[in-house]
């Protein structure tokens, strides 16, 4: 790619991106014959003005879901909701599966992830323990005062499964 | 003792550092931006039979996909 006009017309803006850089990226483009050096400037300070119309709006998007740090996927809510930006640069963008990165490590294979037990179920590891004396207050052999406390605390309704129900015989 | 310029913004080093977390995804959208914006003002070239993309084919490429919006700051520099 030639450059044409290599004058700079008086203008002594200082350029954020390097020239050079970007009239590499614009060579990608192998239509592109050559490029004067006032649409290079133009290029360049777009593509300035461009980025910070996406660092603003995904500043906002963070703003919004109390991030303070700007991310991915911030960013790809900025350009869904600008529809220019959106027709060129969502497809382009990682997909979320990438781009969202688990914070906590993974677990290995080998060991999948069970639900909890459900509430009074025992681990299977208690079966192999010795029982730990009991500490009772009570002096042997006597019967404790209130039935109700002699049961077991993981089945509180033992007593009412017992008893048997009074069936009407009419 | 009154506060220097520099006191009365965060330390540039941070702010770089949080911004770092992002570039390599920002660094390859304005690829795309630059190569979208290029290649209309290209494809508008070749149809008018023309080599040099100038200053007014981008302003026009810009205004057409929808960024107008710059195009009233970047006619300040020209």
């Amino acid at each position: 790619m030639v450059m044409a006009d290599e004058e700079e017309n008086g203008v002594s803006i200082q350029l954020e991106f390097p020239k050079g850089r970007v009239k590499k990226i614009m060579a990608l483009d192998k239509d592109v014959k050559r490029v004067s050096s006032e649409a290079l400037f133009l290029v360049s300070r777009s593509t300035e003005l461009f980025l910070q119309f996406l660092a603003e709006k995904s500043a906002q998007v963070a703003i919004e879901k109390k991030r303070k740090t700007v991310n991915l996927e911030h960013i790809r809510v900025a350009v869904k909701r600008h529809q220019p930006t959106r027709d060129f640069l969502l497809d382009e963008l990682p997909p979320p599966s990438q781009a969202a990165k688990p914070d906590k490590p993974t677990q290995p294979a080998g060991r999948p992830k069970l639900d909890p037990a459900p509430r009074g179920t025992r681990c299977i590891d208690q079966f192999f323990r010795k029982p730990e004396p009991e500490n009772t207050a009570q002096a042997p052999g006597q019967p404790p005062e209130n039935p109700a406390q002699a049961q077991s605390p993981e089945n509180p309704d033992q007593d009412q499964a017992q008893s048997p129900v009074p069936v009407d015989e009419s | 003792m009154l506060p220097q310029e520099q006191d009365r913004f965060l330390p540039i080093v941070n702010v770089s550092h949080i911004m770092k977390k992002v570039m390599p995804a920002n660094a390859k959208i304005l690829k795309y931006f630059i190569n979208f914006i290029t290649g209309e003002a290209s494809n508008k070239c070749q149809r008018e039979k023309r080599k040099t993309i100038n200053g007014d084919d981008l302003l026009w490429v810009m205004t057409t996909l929808g960024f107008e919006d710059y195009v009233e700051p970047l006619k300040g520099y020209l």
